[in-house]
């Protein structure tokens, strides 16, 4: 080969790694699995809500619901699409495959996992599969966290179904939907046994999870909850450290009022991950510490923690430079400074509604989406029982609402978790899941 | 802290010519010359110490799905002649993705492995690697020739086979079946000048009885992990490791 074509095939590469490297800066929220790709560029086109049917409204059931929120389309902030799972068993966490052409969704009461079809038609999701023997299988019960691995769905689960108590497990499938293994949170060495959230840094090679407590209680009304001494010493202490490659822990850290969402700082060359605690309205810091060993640690308050604010949701800006938290009880997004992730502070509020629980950003952290909804019996009554998806621009110093979908007014339900879609992640080549669809249980 | 999974997009030729197929393998070159890409192509970068070999069980992912593959002497074949009865390491790839983090990243990265597996006598003739084109109507067996000359035809105790497929509709098990999307932009689709290929980066470990164990995108595509991890089934077939 002549000089002169290795010199032009070399200028065309590095022009295309440029292009390629632009076209794949995420657009999206900053909460999925690392191994997540087909990634938004720019503008989200579809927020997918997971709702929890109510009885009487509607037909009742859970549903996937599609919301047009670009602001360049005729359909802004309407409802595209509903899709029927035909039960109702406490919809709650979603998560997509690797390839970004599935989203598995969970039910925390009656533990089926539903595979929804978003690549063939993002605008019109299909139900494909559904997976209802997790009990029967695993010994687990409510499916909550959905974390994409290549090939595979790790489901990090609440509860079991021996004593729907805290102590629970990992489910390992792939992503056919077929079990592979089964990894039990840890209850030696400090471990308690209890299971929510899933957060893996890749580059080193640890997989965090977090606690929060069992069937008994997340099924159980609020108020009375609260008023259960007894009850109320069953929620997780721990956040489990574990060597990803070998799915095993590593070391149990004690982290005191249940622990739940935890986020990774994206930022290139940090080495923490953040959490947020219910029931003590903390933010805890998971860090390397000058030897390499991983230590935890209380960085900062959120509300006052004597009113229980109930912390529940948190959303990472991209450069882990910002933290938004969600307060369920005072229907507050707060955003912290993490500039110094030692010592983040409160630099702004908001009520954004009488009861809030998801926050999911767009990647350059200019929309921000809230939904309403905790747990069907943990959320408030009466007048204070408002159910929607409510969009906001952010412009560094305040929170302006664009859009609002109210879910009891569409005959909805309980609107909990948001996830981002687009039209431009429609499979084009690939022919569609027959394969999969035909081996729904 | 990590890097986007790969999304590889086709390097744009001219036209359907001389240029266009000379293109993948200029490509190939490059990465294995250390040429002009080769700087910008490494592999996935690891902030650990890989476990040792046989300290951790891989799980059975699945079983790899069976197709109908050619290879560069134009001779059909079953995939499954080339995923069972040896550990296998699978790339799914097309020629001209010029993505320094995708095909050219696996490439690079495959290459390292394979030298280092060749250290390992024990290794002996029980490995593979497998090179398998999505894009079988730019990727003849020609181009996949020309673009694996440098690898299939040198001696080594570890072949490297380069495979394409008649059509399209030969792969699509295949990609369906192990979780492979590729998207073509669809006014692109059918047109004559090559196509954008967008794909996530994915290799594949396989045991001798067909079994995914291992699945690399790019933030798992690390050298020393991958050969940990043959080894490890190396062990689990009872060969001990010297």
């Amino acid at each position: 080969m002549s000089a002169s074509l290795l010199q032009r095939v070399a200028r065309v590469i590095a022009l295309i790694g440029l292009f390629a490297g632009s076209a794949t800066a995420w657009a999206d929220e900053t909460c999925n699995s690392p191994y997540v790709t087909n990634l938004i560029k720019g503008q989200e086109d579809y927020a997918y809500v997971w709702t929890l049917g109510v009885e009487g409204l509607g037909d009742g059931s859970d549903k996937l619901v599609t919301i047009d929120v670009n602001p360049a389309s005729l359909s802004y902030g309407k409802v595209l699409n509903s899709v029927s799972v035909g039960a109702r068993g406490e919809a709650h966490h979603m998560g997509f495959s690797d390839d970004r052409r599935f989203l598995w969704a969970g039910g925390l009461d009656d533990s089926k996992i539903y595979v929804f079809d978003i690549g063939t038609d993002p605008g019109k999701p299909r139900l494909v599969k559904t997976i209802g023997d997790l009990p029967q299988q695993t010994g687990f019960v409510g499916p909550h966290t959905f974390y994409a691995l290549p090939g595979r769905v790790l489901v990090g689960n609440l509860s079991n179904a021996q004593d729907h108590g805290g102590v629970t497990g990992l489910a390992l499938y792939n992503n056919q939907g077929d079990l592979i293994q089964m990894y039990p949170m840890p209850t030696s060495n400090g471990g308690d046994g209890y299971g929510y959230d899933i957060a893996i840094n890749p580059q080193k090679n640890v997989l965090l999870t977090s606690s929060f407590t069992g069937w008994n209680n997340y099924m159980r009304n609020l108020g009375e909850l609260v008023g259960d001494a007894e009850a109320m010493k069953h929620f997780g202490n721990t956040v489990v450290l574990w060597d990803l490659k070998a799915m095993t822990p590593k070391k149990v850290f004690s982290v005191p009022g249940s622990p739940l969402e935890i986020r990774w700082s994206l930022n290139p060359g940090d080495n923490w991950a953040v959490i947020a605690t219910a029931l003590t309205s903390q933010i805890w810091l998971i860090k390397q510490d000058a030897s390499g060993e991983w230590q935890a640690k209380d960085v900062a308050v959120i509300g006052d923690p004597s009113k229980i604010p109930l912390p529940v949701d948190i959303s990472i800006a991209a450069d882990g430079k910002g933290l938004w938290v969600n307060t369920f009880m005072d229907g507050k997004t707060r955003y912290f400074d993490l500039s110094n992730p030692e010592h983040p502070s409160q630099t702004y509020e908001k009520v954004t509604g009488k009861q809030v629980n998801m926050v999911s950003q767009s990647w350059d952290g200019k929309r921000v989406y809230i939904t309403s909804s905790l747990l069907a019996n943990w959320d408030k009554t009466g007048e204070n029982d408002v159910q929607f998806l409510r969009g906001f621009d952010w412009d560094g110093n305040a929170l302006t609402q664009t859009f609002e979908v109210d879910f009891y007014k569409e005959k909805l339900g309980r609107a909990h978790h948001i996830k981002l879609g687009s039209k431009a992640l429609k499979a084009a080549y690939v022919e569609q899941p027959e394969q999969l669809s035909s081996r729904s249980r | 802290m990590w890097s986007n999974p790969s999304n590889c997009r086709r390097a744009r030729a001219d036209s359907a010519g001389t240029r266009a197929r000379l293109l993948p393998a200029a490509l190939a070159l490059l990465i294995s010359s250390g040429g002009a890409l080769s700087h910008e192509v490494s592999s996935a970068k690891a902030d650990f110490v890989p476990p040792a070999p046989g300290t951790y069980r891989l799980e059975r992912i699945q079983a790899v799905p069976d197709g109908e593959v050619v290879d560069t002497r134009n001779r059909s074949a079953r995939l499954a002649k080339y995923t069972q009865g040896h550990i296998t390491l699978l790339s799914l790839m097309y020629t001209s993705c010029a993505d320094p983090s995708g095909c050219p990243m696996a490439l690079y990265t495959l290459q390292k492995v394979r030298r280092d597996l060749e250290r390992e006598k024990s290794t002996g003739s029980r490995v593979r690697i497998v090179s398998l084109s999505f894009d079988p109507k730019h990727d003849t067996p020609e181009v996949m020739r020309a673009y694996g000359a440098g690898e299939a035809q040198r001696h080594s105790p570890v072949p490297w086979v380069f495979l394409t497929a008649r059509s399209p509709q030969d792969l699509r098990p295949v990609l369906d079946g192990l979780g492979q999307d590729v998207r073509v932009p669809a006014d692109e689709a059918e047109a004559e000048k090559p196509a954008n290929l967008t794909h996530m980066l994915k290799v594949f470990l396989i045991d001798r009885d067909g079994w995914v164990r291992e699945i690399y995108t790019s933030n798992f595509l690390v050298p020393q992990v991958i050969v940990n991890d043959v080894q490890t089934l190396l062990l689990e077939d009872g060969v001990k490791l010297r």
